[in-house]
């Protein structure tokens, strides 16, 4: 059983009330927010210190416009935050910083964390032409019975990690018909229940609702399983790879828009994937042709290699990708599989360390001799 | 600019077979020892630059694609960025990337001692997406288009660009105003002449038609640039309407990433310098009531433009690669035509022009000095 | 580390505690965080001041310190000692200026109290981020160059080679003296000159301290004051290039003569028996002065001012030689008719007036014009003038000699590019004060003597060389070490991608690139720190030190809260 604080409004109008309340009280000095942003022209994240710009804070939008992992990464990078600070955010956003957070790259002191059960995104794209706007209310339909529309982020209609793991309050959302009316909001952990104290509402005990979330588990597992399936005929062998990335331009924006990816300067920019004339001259001598730049597989194949084990599968790279690769759905077939051998879920414990900085002496007997 | 020598070359097979096979011969002669050219993907949807050195796979070239996917100077400078090399290359590509290459050469970022650059008038290039929708028939269009000299489904730089024939390599292949099947090869320097003469081509054909087809584009292409920037500087001037303008970036950086002139190896805005304290962010939060996180977007954008505007070529990868379909490179194009303005440059017109940023001059700019001085 | 920042305000007397709250600044500053101590006193540059402050940052265990006082031009260098002095580094320190720029400039205490407080926030934000920054000393080296070897530059070398410096001395031609070897007599004394140049050449040779090089040009000069790497375009016997480092240079490139091809009013080069006052010394130093046809003038008319009007300045000594020829000519030439035309007569000195009048009394006519010009008549001259009054004349004589304007020698130019000095407006090489500071440039450690900084005289000359030689051995002292600046120029290898642009802005020659790395590399004892190459650099992969954005930043975003 876990304490919950319910708020007689719609959830988002609750959600929105509680955080004015919380700058109010000076709990927080500030709230990390989706907000609509210049005169409604987009969405973004924005960092909000004064209670009347929380008018135009939109929580749950289904817009991902940069994984919030990332910022809450670049908030806290040159160290914690020294005033409380609240951030609204979707959970494989929550797990993407926890990730981080475990390579030093944030820190979760005095910054408190609001989650949901999540109902997934659409892609950027559409919030340039405003489409988001038009299939709101089919959007919001969708999630009140658990399914997710069919033009959500691929990545989306595929996760099964859609509740939050680290958050200090979880707002309870899909699969629920009452979102118009109520805001449930469980407080997970102690510093939650500080928050949520005195705040006008309703406190109790309770439990998320088990049986319906893992019938949407079930579903979006379904839908996975398409993809995984459609991926594996196309990525067979090297040919299969050189298929799927042949449109690759090594533009990167998949590195830069990843959560997980934080190196000051990627190995696949740096001097160490440069080649002299002479590399190209032997290589040549032994291959007749090379595509220029070269690199192509070598660098998805190499981000991969790097960051795999902690993804996410947000779907921010499938946004970004200006030749449509299917980034995501790659990714997660291959991350998801190493994370298997591990049995390790990115961003469920700030505590667990990563396989790959941890040594077991008995492990993987069957790859050795 | 030096005098254009010229040639007409009977292309009966095809210009594109045509040109293959002046590549194929020169590479039997031995003119060179590689090409730079580019070719379909064996998924064949998309097109790359491949560096072939034998001989027999140059029949898979495709010069001249309906699409740029990578932006040809960064396919030279990623083979020359370390040094000249001992192999005499031809690259083949559109006349911005041309430039483009030059600019480059300037910068430090690539050798082109060995390399013997072609260009080829340019009818304009699909935009990735579009192409991408649908590779099949975008290239039926485009081979339409292309004839028919309509550049309406060609990226929106393209449809204004009037250097759509400048010549800043060492040859070019002029289609228009050629005759059927034939086009002219053009020598811009002693480099290309001695290409030519080794193929057994004389260089002693009037340009006229060429030069006069060409002009007559240029001149209506330019009408249409002044018309379409003085239409977008009124949309996007102004620090309101450039905040609206960019307000759906989310700082991706793939604009950066696919233009030729962005080298810096840490580009600034993902440097250090842009990394700050909570305590700044919550600071600047705190005085506005509540700030777009991260902030700075707009700075990204007017950084990038003033680190690179005197050597755009207005080629528009970076509008193609940009997710949220913001107007990058007619926005940046735009600019890029008065800060070179400012200092009579053209971007990619000759590698013995210096960049201005490194030319001194005592008198210069008096405009923007004090009045009072 | 913990940061201990301790904050003191000089009260300056009355100067900044009656124009500045600094009760009020000091309750301000006290409540920010890492503040240790906030306090005032009476005059903090005093002896019991820095003694003060010394034993404040001891006993509080202070690590950074701010000092709210004058400006940094006037005592920066006091407390960066009194913190050396305290054991901590000179660079945690930061001054706000709350004298001249505040409590100077207006008289509303209330205006200058808040500006001082945001000026104190601003300087504790920057010193924040301060780091200790080392001072580096390197060996002088007393050698010095002296360009030229025309009498200027002898006379520089003479004095300066004495038993603890070398004197490289270069010169452009093949032999040493310059324009004065071409002269018989000089004015005034009008002496053999080659009793005094000769033996001035002479001590030159036999001087072990001098090493001549002629035929010979600089092609490249690196580097500072104390620290100069130099390059000659000629090569050694074994034909690598020939350098050498010296701590000074003197310029002594001299004078050449303004050509009269240039104003068509003096048919020079058209008209045959004109010639100009150079052709006319090597003349009479062959000892015979003729016409072309061979026969000895019958009257000759010498003319000043040649190029004055088209020059824009007198050239000092050509009124003095145009006496000097008439003195010749009529030893020479008893029976001569001598007539020097001038437009104004230029004499200056105890000795001159002298000289003129006794010129004057061996029957030399001088002839004042307001504008003057000559054409051919028959095989003779017209010398056609405008007298006082403006009326026209005319004088008919065998022979005219141009008295030329002077101007630097033609390849002044191309040496002071090499060198990194400055021109002014007449081709002279720019000294660094007309008045007061003659010999030296605004490039310390770079001197100009004789003709190169402008015309005049040998006395003259051999003063200034004597005094550029005098500035040399008094500043550059064998053993004496020079500290090149700490606030320069750094360049990340790992970020740098090797575009030069940093190296094409450098004034200074101090970056050079490493083919191997293909990345700018800064010499950290010849940089200025300047900072034209962080402006430059696109991707922040240059910075300065004691510049760091990180510490402008700060001081910004504090200051303009």
């Amino acid at each position: 059983m876990t304490k919950t604080l319910k708020i007689n409004k719609s959830t988002e109008q609750g959600v929105l009330e509680f955080l004015k309340f919380l700058l109010e009280s000076d709990k927080v000095n500030g709230v990390f927010i989706l907000k609509k942003i210049n005169g409604d022209e987009a969405v973004a994240y924005s960092l909000v210190a004064n209670p009347e710009d929380l008018k135009d804070a939109v929580p749950f939008y289904p817009l991902m416009p940069v994984n919030a992992g990332k910022l809450l990464s670049r908030f806290t990078l040159k160290g914690s935050t020294k005033k409380p600070v609240v951030a609204v955010v979707k959970p494989c956003e929550l797990r993407g910083f926890v990730e981080l957070i475990k390579r030093e790259q944030g820190n979760l002191e005095n910054l408190f964390i609001i989650s949901s059960t999540c109902g997934g995104v659409y892609p950027t794209k559409m919030s340039v032409d405003r489409t988001i706007e038009k299939n709101l209310s089919k959007y919001w339909d969708a999630v009140k019975r658990g399914e997710s529309p069919s033009d959500l982020r691929d990545a989306c209609r595929a996760c099964e990690e859609f509740i939050p793991y680290m958050a200090d309050i979880t707002v309870d959302l899909i699969g629920k018909s009452d979102i118009d009316k109520q805001c449930t909001m469980f407080l997970n952990t102690k510093r939650g229940e500080e928050l949520a104290k005195d705040m006008k509402g309703e406190f109790s005990e309770k439990e998320l609702d088990r049986k319906k979330l893992d019938e949407i588990c079930e579903r979006r597992g379904v839908e996975k399983k398409k993809l995984f399936d459609e991926i594996d005929a196309k990525m067979k062998g090297m040919e299969g790879l050189i298929n799927i990335f042949g449109r690759c331009i090594g533009c990167h924006g998949c590195m830069r828009v990843c959560p997980i990816c934080y190196c000051k300067l990627c190995e696949f920019e740096s001097p160490n994937s440069e080649y002299a004339p002479s590399d190209y001259e032997s290589e040549l001598g032994k291959r007749g042709a090379i595509r220029v730049p070269p690199g192509t597989i070598y660098y998805q194949l190499g981000r991969m290699t790097h960051i795999g084990i902690s993804c996410v599968a947000c779907g921010s790279c499938d946004d970004v990708c200006p030749v449509d690769i299917p980034i995501s759905i790659i990714f997660k077939r291959v991350g998801e599989s190493v994370q298997k051998l591990f049995k390790y879920v990115p961003g469920k414990d700030v505590e667990e360390k990563i396989p790959l900085i941890t040594f077991e002496k008995e492990e993987f007997t069957e790859v050795e001799e | 600019m030096s005098e254009l020598k010229g040639a007409v070359v009977s292309a009966r097979s095809g210009t594109k077979e045509t040109i293959i096979e002046l590549l194929e011969k020169a590479m039997d002669k031995g003119i060179f020892d590689g090409v730079i050219v580019p070719m379909k993907v064996p998924a064949g949807d998309s097109f790359a630059y491949v560096f072939v050195k034998d001989r027999s796979l140059l029949k898979e070239s495709f010069p001249l694609p309906p699409v740029m996917f990578v932006q040809g100077a960064k396919a030279v400078s990623s083979v020359t960025r370390l040094g000249e090399g001992n192999m005499k290359i031809a690259v083949i590509m559109r006349p911005c990337e041309v430039r483009a290459t030059i600019e480059l050469a300037k910068l430090n970022q690539t050798n082109i001692e060995n390399m013997t650059l072609i260009s080829i008038d340019c009818p304009g290039v699909l935009p990735t997406s579009d192409f991408l929708s649908n590779p099949e028939k975008s290239m039926k269009q485009f081979d339409e288009a292309v004839k028919k000299l309509d550049d309406k489904i060609m990226r929106p730089v393209c449809q204004i660009c009037d250097k759509s024939s400048m010549i800043a390599g060492d040859l070019h292949i002029g289609t228009l105003g050629a005759k059927k099947d034939t086009f002219f090869i053009i020598s811009n320097s002693q480099k290309g002449n001695n290409v030519v003469e080794k193929l057994g081509i004389k260089l002693k054909d009037n340009l006229d038609n060429w030069h006069n087809k060409v002009k007559g584009i240029s001149e209506e292409k330019h009408k249409k640039r002044k018309k379409a920037h003085k239409d977008l500087k009124s949309e996007v001037g102004g620090i309101d309407n450039l905040v609206e303008t960019f307000s759906h970036c989310i700082n991706c950086h793939n604009c950066m990433k696919a233009c030729p002139i962005c080298f810096c190896r840490l580009c600034y805005f993902d440097s250090d310098k842009v990394k700050h304290p909570s305590e700044d962010y919550l600071e600047r939060a705190e005085s506005k009531g509540s700030i777009r996180f991260l902030p700075d977007t707009t700075l990204f954008q007017m950084g990038r433009m003033m680190h690179m505007s005197h050597s755009c070529v207005s080629c528009g990868a970076c509008e193609d690669a940009c997710p949220m379909s913001i107007p990058v490179a007619q926005i940046f194009s735009m600019i890029a035509d008065e800060t070179q303005g400012l200092f009579d440059y053209i971007s990619g017109r000759s590698l013995d022009e210096p960049v201005p940023l490194t030319v001194y001059e005592e008198e210069e700019l008096h405009e923007v000095e004090d009045a009072n001085d | 580390m913990e940061r201990k920042i301790g904050v003191y305000i000089c009260e300056c007397g009355p100067n900044i505690s009656e124009k500045v709250d600094i009760d009020k600044v000091i309750d301000a500053i006290s409540s920010i965080e890492d503040i240790s101590v906030v306090e005032k006193y009476k005059l903090l540059c005093s002896a019991d001041g820095k003694k003060f402050l010394e034993e404040q940052i001891k006993k509080q265990g202070l690590t950074h310190l701010v000092v709210a006082a004058c400006s940094p031009k006037e005592h920066e260098k006091t407390f960066m000692e009194v913190c050396e002095n305290a054991d901590i580094n000179p660079y945690l320190l930061q001054l706000a200026n709350i004298r001249e720029q505040c409590a100077w400039i207006t008289e509303d205490k209330d205006e200058a109290t808040k500006k001082a407080i945001r000026m104190i926030r601003a300087a504790i934000g920057r010193v924040r981020y301060h780091s200790p920054l080392d001072k580096k000393e390197i060996e002088s080296n007393p050698d010095v160059l002296v360009i030229g070897g025309g009498i200027a530059g002898i006379e520089a070398s003479l004095q300066l080679a004495n038993t603890d410096r070398k004197v490289y001395l270069i010169e452009k031609t093949s032999s040493l003296g310059g324009l004065v070897t071409n002269f018989e007599k000089n004015f005034l004394g009008m002496k053999p000159i080659s009793d005094t140049i000769d033996k001035k050449i002479q001590d030159v040779k036999n001087n072990k301290n001098i090493k001549i090089f002629t035929d010979a040009e600089v092609e490249e000069v690196i580097g500072f004051f104390g620290n100069f790497e130099i390059k000659l375009k000629n090569s050694d016997e074994e034909g690598d290039p020939i350098g050498f480092n010296v701590g000074a240079i003197v310029l002594a490139t001299g004078l050449t003569l303004f050509d009269p091809k240039n104003s068509l009013k003096y048919g020079y080069g058209e008209i045959d028996n004109i010639i100009t006052s150079l052709e006319f010394e090597k003349m009479n130093k062959t000892g015979k002065i003729s016409l072309k046809n061979g026969k000895p003038p019958r009257s000759v008319a010498i003319i000043h001012c040649v190029g004055r009007d088209e020059k824009g300045y007198c050239s000092e000594i050509c009124c003095m030689y145009s006496l000097k020829f008439a003195r010749y000519l009529k030893d020479k030439i008893p029976q001569v008719k001598v007539s020097n035309f001038y437009s104004d007569l230029c004499i200056p000195g105890k000795t001159h007036q002298k000289f003129y009048e006794q010129t004057k009394e061996k029957n030399v006519d001088l002839i004042r014009f307001t504008d003057v010009g000559i054409t051919k008549n028959k095989d003779q001259l017209n010398i056609n003038y405008k007298d006082e009054n403006g009326n026209k004349k005319s004088l008919l004589v065998d022979m005219a000699i141009l008295s030329s304007a002077v101007e630097p020698a033609t390849d002044a130019s191309k040496v002071a590019e090499i060198v990194g000095i400055s021109q002014d407006e007449k081709s002279f090489f720019a000294e660094a004060h007309e008045k007061i500071n003659p010999v030296s440039t605004s490039t310390e450690g770079i001197y100009i003597v004789g003709g190169a900084q402008g015309p005049k005289d040998i006395s003259s000359t051999l003063i200034q060389s004597e005094a550029a030689a005098g500035k040399i051995l008094s500043s550059l002292v064998p053993g004496r070490k020079i500290e090149p600046e700490v606030k320069v120029s750094h360049i990340s290898e790992s970020f740098c991608i090797g575009c030069k642009t940093c190296i094409s802005v450098c004034s200074y020659g101090a970056i050079t690139f490493d083919e191997a790395k293909k990345v700018s590399v800064v010499n950290e004892v010849i940089c200025r720190g300047c900072g034209n190459c962080v402006a430059a650099c696109p991707s922040g992969a240059a910075s300065i030190k004691h510049f760091k954005f990180n510490q402008i930043y700060q001081e910004l975003k504090e200051a303009v809260k």
